[in-house]
């Protein structure tokens, strides 16, 4: 009887330790995995890229270039603050290059066949170091997102940091070139082009003679690499555009068309949040743009907005951006052929290539108005052929203003590459600023709080009138 | 691990027996035959079984089996050892003033003499708690514990308060104390579910729904060897909640309770509005300026559109820019039933009590019932279980939003000096249910905000506990207590469909459950070695489970308004959360006391907890408390010295972390997160979205080490008439663990890592004293002071600072490395030489410095006064809070003055605006004083804030504030007897009564942005201010 009362106590004792390891083992999270596919990170990286893009930057910055009047909390006095700054650091840090890290370190890791995931990751992260140097100059480069070795990332300088978008993108290209037949399937995760490679070449050509603009503003060292890059295959129709696509649901939507939705109901047209400045007014109304009818709603020829004046959500005052531009459905495009177009007029005009200028800029010129008047996704309003011709025919004889003028007007609501193409050409002349506290247009965002807080050798704040390298 | 399982094995054993024991009932009385109220009687040989006297002196005890003395003590008075004869009933008188044997409840709900401790530990009577009833149990605190801060969120319907004890050794919030009721846990957690940065709705602490009349006696345990024995979760301290149990009158039948009290509420604090300009800017009148007072003066002069109407009219200033025919007058009724009775084999106490309130916010409201339970059996002469019971819900209404980035924020800057606010009434077409009577069409009319627009909350909480004691020999025992803590919080957020910023409509629905169980089986020895020589020892066993799951739902797009089904929007975005954490722990407890005067408690505890590495996960750590009554060791008692102890004591605690924290994950994505709330949602074009977490997980993650050292000294003089009661406290925290900010540029927002030491050290004192005490008359009074230095010593390698919390602009709240807990801002740039702004040559404006500190958010010490005077039946009291020190950003005062709405704008407003007590740069680098105009006074004011500078609105936090005044009249018993009344008492009570002296303009100091789960101290943001609360109050007895 004893030995079976110690015999018990010694099974219940048992049971119970066992019982205790059990129970501490449960520190695993039950809603979340451990390992994700990139099929379903590169939708996440995309997505989120531009609604933060079009949300933020949109929404608050496309007055800084002048294409809209103002802007809802705009720094384009010079006060960059920490809202705007803070949010789009993080998005690109953290959201996009933090997730395309993992996916490109997993595609290179699994081969070649996964050369396709690997190439698309470089080229989203070159385009996005890219923006980052656009936007703040010096910034992380080569010692970002490598926590473990570089906790305090040290600063590039912005020429180091388009140098090296450059061999990213060169890299891609070249896992591009390398891919076999069969390759992962990225078709799902690759809501730009679906998984076609070339058109992902394309664009990081595309993106290099983009950087390479910027180069040639301070050295025409790079001309060689212009000149080889031209002979590449870019986006060179509005078919090969790099667009993301928002859908007509409360859903998906553009968050430019739902920041009027939500924030005054009905549309542009008649909530008149975006209105173009007269900058861009005066631009568009010129030489029978067909552009004109087809993105600025001004039935009362009330002309664009003086920059001086605060018309954010002022209906009928002055003109407003159509409601065929502002639509849920409205794309985001990040690289149109149009842009290709015209920087080969320009680099022909500037000898750096043999191309036909006149040609180049009239194709530009059409890419551009056959995007908004039928190519882009949704459109609900087209331009005859007819029209284009006219216009074409009565902008006249290329040269470099009409070049710039012409790469500011297609740059239309991508706010950081008109502000580039404003910051590099200086056209067109920029109105003055009513209550600014700087001396020209905003030239720079100050560095996000965090980082500046987090990261010692994040360098002091230039005023943010201090121009960017690549500016001459 | 085995030890404690063989425990738990004896006492489950041990259980299964029953046995009898005896209910003694009584009164103790002074000399004079007058009752004493809250005197202790307990049971000798086993002290952790007691009870205190009650209004009419009289108490009722089961003392086990087998025991037969009982230990009678009130402060002041001496001791009595009473022996049980066959009699069941047994009085008792005290002799006043020789020997101080109070009773209080210290860690595990064991009750010892106070004479005994080797820590701080202090006791709030009941009478203390609803003397003027608090809506949030934690705000009645204030003012009356040494070393405790208290802060709220302001004056809204069932906000939350915050308590730290001794200050903040966490950089990782932990410093929220563990609150028990009963001997069980309780969770004092907040569940935040909007971003604070993006619209703050604040809903209470968890530890809100405690009912003041259902509470017997708070003890506050203050240091970490009061509280070892809890486990690292009492860390930061512990708040020991113990409620009344049942006892009937002297006369054999229930006793029965009424506690009622009916009061108003009003703001506490409002602006000091200007009323000579209108709205407008640059002196141009605009009627849809709201909250930018920059027109011209106001002269009666006719405008074409006047602000609502758009008729044309009169310019005329409106009283207080409206404001109170905005925020109206609260009610409060809080009304309280009990009904309690006891005899030789059980007693039980049932309480029913309900808090219904209106808000000073137009449309809210909040309605609370408590239904208590408490009851003990007797099921022999050894073994005894006691039970309780309480459920509480509460409904709220339309709590009012704090923060920014939310339409339905409405703050003091929402008001302009020639807006009438009656004139948005009515603010909805009831026909067509649109909005009307706005501004602009664009603004929203701020009745739609507070009637159309919904912030409900309703939440039900259930508190049960039980325990039963078995004694199977005299000094042995061995208790099992089980706890559960289930706590189901649904809340519900709307816009209707035409709120401008949220036209389309959307609703909100979250569901918030949080449980947790807790299960302490204890076994208690007890031997006097010999005459002098005591001997206890105490061992345990402690299982913790908490859960936490979430499961919300984001509507948007109505098609038909105010129906809000998912079926009726066009966009339904779901996320669930879940979390679940168990901890074991064994520990013990020796206490060998000398001769009454020399008590030394030795205790260690090792736990085991579920978010730690597997291989890592177990932590042991001990204490150790000297208690020395040196007056009775030396003999030291004379007329003038009474009594005197010195306590000393040391302890180390571990602490775990959050579950979750060890694995990389990837979270699948529910939206895309854009600003202005504009997020898009997946799937996305029919693809579903994951994302890398961006916290880098921690390697070999270790226990945090909390090391804390605490002597002090208690002193008595005068007969017990005066006493003082000093400590000095010193914490070393080490290897916390942290989620530390890391630079986004790594790709990650945070590392979880054990980083740094913090340490915190202070003094704190109180003085007691009975200046006058006649039979008429008495006055007592007491003071108490604490002051807490946070310093962090260390971080990590190459971080110089951590940010805690972030709030607006540049605003943040850091931890700073050789500093403390501060709070950093942008300034204006200085001069080195004479530290007077620089002023832009061209502008006149003050222009923007390089990020800096502001100094400690947390205050440089805090008082209290408590006052008491009694004169015959009548009997009034007052409490003052002093807090001294800690700076606050008010983004309120900056609209306040940015928009030119107050008093200290329109001076000079006029004229010529030169910034005086700026400086000019002259070109070799000296200064000279400004003499550049601004455009404007409103330039001036305006441009206070330009590039992110915050330096204009951040204020020396420090206030004095009269908390409570109570004034009651106790009906003689001589002209109740008739009545069989027992106490009738009426009186006037106010809560909050006025802000005496505060360094802060236009609002209350004491409003927090954060509420009670971060340590965002030192942040002010449209928060509503608190109220005053002013009414009457009837207690009745039969």
């Amino acid at each position: 009887m004893k030995f079976l009362k110690i015999f018990s106590l010694i099974l219940f004792v048992g049971v119970l330790v066992t019982s205790c390891e059990k129970a501490l083992d449960i520190n695993t999270n039950p809603l979340v995995a451990t390992s994700a596919d990139p099929n379903a990170v590169l939708p996440f990286v995309f997505v989120q890229y531009s609604n933060r893009h079009t949300s933020e930057l949109g929404t608050r910055m496309m007055d800084v270039p002048q294409h809209i009047g103002s802007c809802f909390n705009s720094p384009r006095g010079g006060n960059t603050g920490s809202t705007i700054t803070g949010n789009t650091w993080g998005m690109y840090y953290t959201q996009v290059l933090g997730n395309l890290a993992l996916v490109e370190a997993d595609a290179l890791a699994a081969g070649t066949t996964s050369n396709n995931i690997a190439a698309i990751a470089k080229i989203f992260k070159a385009k996005s170091f890219f923006e980052l140097s656009s936007i703040w100059g010096d910034i992380p480069f080569r010692q970002a997102l490598d926590g473990v070795q570089f906790p305090t990332p040290e600063f590039d300088t912005q020429e180091e940091v388009f140098n090296g978008v450059l061999t990213i993108l060169d890299e891609a290209i070249a896992l591009i070139d390398a891919m076999p037949a069969e390759v992962a399937d990225v078709s799902i995760g690759d809501l730009i082009y679906g998984g076609d490679m070339d058109k992902w070449r394309r664009w990081a050509n595309s993106l290099k003679l983009r950087v390479l603009m910027l180069l040639r503003n301070k050295s025409t060292a790079v001309d060689n690499e212009i000149t080889k890059v031209l002979s590449e295959p870019m986006i060179e129709d509005n078919s090969q555009a790099a667009l993301i696509r928002y859908a007509d649901n409360a859903s998906e939507a553009n968050s430019w068309a739902r920041l009027i939705t939500n924030f005054f109901g009905g549309t542009n047209e008649a909530a008149g949040v975006y209105s173009p400045s007269t900058v861009s007014y005066d631009l568009f109304n010129q030489n029978d743009d067909p552009r004109f009818g087809v993105m600025i709603f001004d039935p009362n020829g009330n002309g664009g907005s003086d920059i001086a004046e605060a018309v954010f959500g002022a209906p009928g005052s002055k003109a407003h951006v159509s409601n065929n531009v502002v639509r849920n459905d409205m794309p985001h495009n990040m690289f149109l052929p149009s842009e290709i177009s015209l920087y080969r007029a320009e680099l022909a005009l500037l000898g750096v290539s043999s191309d036909d200028a006149q040609a180049e800029f009239e194709k530009g010129l059409r890419q551009n108005c056959e995007y908004w008047g039928g190519d882009i996704p949704g459109a609900t309003a087209t331009i005859a052929t007819a029209d284009i011709d006219n216009f074409i025919s009565n902008i006249g004889t290329v040269d470099l203003q009409k070049v710039h003028e012409q790469l500011y007007l297609e740059s239309f609501f991508r706010p950081v590459i008109a502000w580039n193409t404003v910051r590099r050409t200086k056209v067109p002349d920029m109105l003055a600023v009513p209550g600014t506290a700087i001396s020209t247009i905003l030239k720079r965002f100050n560095y996000a709080p965090d980082e500046v807080s987090s990261n010692p050798n994040t360098p002091t704040n230039l005023p943010t009138d201090t121009p960017m390298w690549f500016e001459n | 691990m085995k030890k404690t399982t063989l425990v738990l094995l004896l006492f489950f054993c041990a259980m299964g027996t029953m046995l009898a024991q005896r209910t003694i009932t009584g009164t103790v009385t002074d000399n004079a035959g007058e009752a004493l109220i809250g005197a202790s009687v307990i049971v000798k040989s086993s002290e952790n079984v007691g009870t205190t006297t009650d209004i009419d002196g009289s108490y009722s005890l089961e003392v086990p089996a087998g025991l037969t003395v009982l230990i009678y003590s009130y402060t002041g008075y001496g001791t009595e050892e009473m022996t049980l004869g066959a009699s069941n009933i047994l009085n008792v008188s005290l002799e006043e003033g020789v020997l101080v044997g109070e009773v209080v409840v210290t860690a595990l709900g064991i009750e010892r003499e106070s004479k005994d401790l080797g820590y701080s530990v202090a006791k709030i009577d009941s009478d203390e708690l609803v003397r003027a009833r608090e809506t949030n149990i934690v705000n009645a605190l204030q003012g009356k514990v040494t070393g405790v801060q208290v802060s709220n969120s302001g004056g809204n319907l069932g906000g939350s308060s915050k308590i730290v004890i001794r200050g903040v050794n966490s950089l990782a919030g932990r410093n929220n104390p563990l609150w028990v009721i009963d001997g069980v846990p309780f969770n004092n957690a907040q569940n935040s579910g909007i971003d604070r940065i993006s619209g703050n709705r604040d809903f209470a602490n968890g530890a809100s729904v405690v009912n003041p009349d259902d509470i017997e006696s708070i003890s506050v345990l203050k240091g970490a060897a009061a509280t070892a024995l809890y486990g690292s979760r009492a860390a930061a301290g512990a708040i020991l909640v113990t409620t009344k149990s049942g006892k009937g009158n002297k006369n054999g039948n229930p006793r029965v309770e009424i506690n009622s009290s009916y009061r108003q509420d009003r703001l506490l604090v409002t602006p000091d509005y200007q009323q000579e300009y209108a709205m407008g800017s640059q002196f141009k009148y605009d009627s849809s300026s709201v909250g930018f007072d920059w027109g011209p003066k106001i002269v009666g002069q006719n405008v074409r559109s006047l602000p609502v109407t758009g008729e044309s009219g009169p310019l005329t200033a409106v009283d207080d820019n409206g404001i109170n025919d905005f925020f109206g007058t609260g009610n409060t009724f809080i009304n309280n039933f009990a009904i309690s009775d006891g005899n030789e084999k059980m007693n039980y106490r049932l309480s029913l009590g309900a808090l219904n309130q209106t808000g000073v916010v137009p449309g809210s409201s909040l309605d609370r019932y408590t239904i208590s339970l408490k009851s003990g059996v007797k099921h022999s002469d050894k073994l005894r279980s006691d039970f309780g019971v309480q459920f509480i819900k509460t409904d709220s209404e339309g709590t009012a939003a704090a923060g920014a980035n939310d339409p339905n924020i409405i703050g003091y800057s929402s008001f302009s000096s020639t807006l009438d606010q009656n004139l948005f009434k009515p603010w909805i077409d009831e026909e067509l249910g649109t909005q009307i009577n706005q501004l602009t069409p664009t603004s929203n009319n701020p009745f739609w905000i507070r009637n159309e627009n919904r912030n409900d909350r309703d939440d039900s909480r259930l508190l049960t506990n039980f325990s039963t004691t078995y004694t199977p020999i005299e000094n042995l025992n061995f208790t099992a207590r089980v706890g559960y803590d289930f706590d189901q919080d649904n809340r519900f957020f709307s816009n209707r469909k035409g709120t401008a910023q949220r036209i389309v409509g959307d609703f909100t629905i979250n569901k918030f459950n949080r449980t947790q169980f807790n299960i302490d089986v204890i076994g208690n020895y007890k031997m006097d070695i010999n005459d002098d020589l005591k001997f206890n020892i105490l061992g345990g066993f402690n299982y913790n489970k908490r859960k936490f799951s979430s499961e919300n739902l984001a509507s948007s797009d109505l098609l038909v308004a105010e129906l809000f089904s998912p079926g009726n929007a066009a966009t339904n975005v779901a996320t669930r959360g879940f979390t679940e954490q168990v901890l074991f722990g064994a520990y013990t407890s020796i206490d060998l006391g000398y001769k009454d005067y020399l008590n030394l408690t030795l205790t260690g505890r090792n736990d085991w907890s579920s978010t730690l590495p597997i291989d890592n996960n177990s932590y042991f750590y001990p204490s150790a408390s000297l208690a020395f009554v040196f007056s009775d060791a030396l003999d030291l008692t004379s007329n003038v010295f009474s009594y005197g102890k010195l306590r000393a004591s040391f302890a180390q605690v571990g602490n775990d972390t959050g579950p979750y924290q060890l694995d990389f994950n990837f979270f699948p994505a529910a939206s895309a997160s854009g600003q202005y709330s504009l997020g898009v949602n997946f799937p996305f074009d029919g693809r579903l979205a994951f994302a890398k977490a961006n916290t880098i997980p921690p390697e070999n993650l270790l226990p945090e080490r909390q090391n804390s050292f605490e002597v002090g000294a208690e002193l008595k003089f005068f007969d017990y008439k005066l006493g003082l009661d000093v400590a000095y406290f010193a914490t070393r925290n080490n290897d916390q663990i942290l989620r530390l900010p890391i630079p986004e540029s790594t790709g990650f927002g945070f590392l979880r890592t054990n980083v740094g030491q913090v340490n915190t050290s202070g003094i704190e004192f109180s003085i007691n004293a009975t200046p006058i005490s006649t039979k008429m008359f008495q006055w007592n009074t007491a003071v108490n002071f604490s002051s807490a230095k946070t310093e962090v010593v260390e971080l990590t390698e190459g971080v110089e600072r951590i940010q805690l919390a972030s709030a607006f602009t540049s605003v943040s709240v850091q931890a700073v490395e050789g500093g403390g807990i501060e709070l950093f801002a942008t300034p204006f740039l200085r001069d080195s030489l004479t530290n007077r702004p620089i002023i832009n040559p061209s502008t006149g404006e003050r222009q923007a410095g390089e990020l800096k500190s502001f100094g400690s958010v947390l205050p440089d010490f805090s008082m209290g006064f408590i006052n008491n005077f009694s004169i015959g039946d009548f009997n009034l009291s007052c409490t003052i809070d002093w807090r001294s020190g800690g700076v606050m950003k008010s983004s309120t005062v900056e609209n306040l003055q940015n928009g030119g709405l107050v008093q200290e704008t329109t001076q000079n407003r006029e004229g010529t605006f030169i910034d005086k007590e700026g400086v000019l740069l002259n070109p070799d680098g000296t200064t000279r004083d400004n003499d550049i105009p601004l455009a404007s006074a409103q330039a001036f004011w305006s441009s206070l804030d330009n590039n992110g500078v915050s330096e204009a609105s951040i204020f020396d936090a420090s206030f004095v504030k009269l908390r409570e005044i109570a004034i009651s009249y106790n009906l003689p018993k001589s002209l109740l007897a008739n009545a069989k009344i027992s106490g009738l008492s009426i009186g006037l009570e106010a809560r909050n009564v006025a802000l005496i002296w505060s360094k802060v303009p236009h609002i209350d100091p004491e409003t927090n942005l954060f509420g009670s789960g971060l340590d965002g101290f030192g942040v002010e943001r449209s928060n509503i201010s608190s109220t005053r609360s002013v009414g009457v109050n009837l207690k009745l007895t039969f």
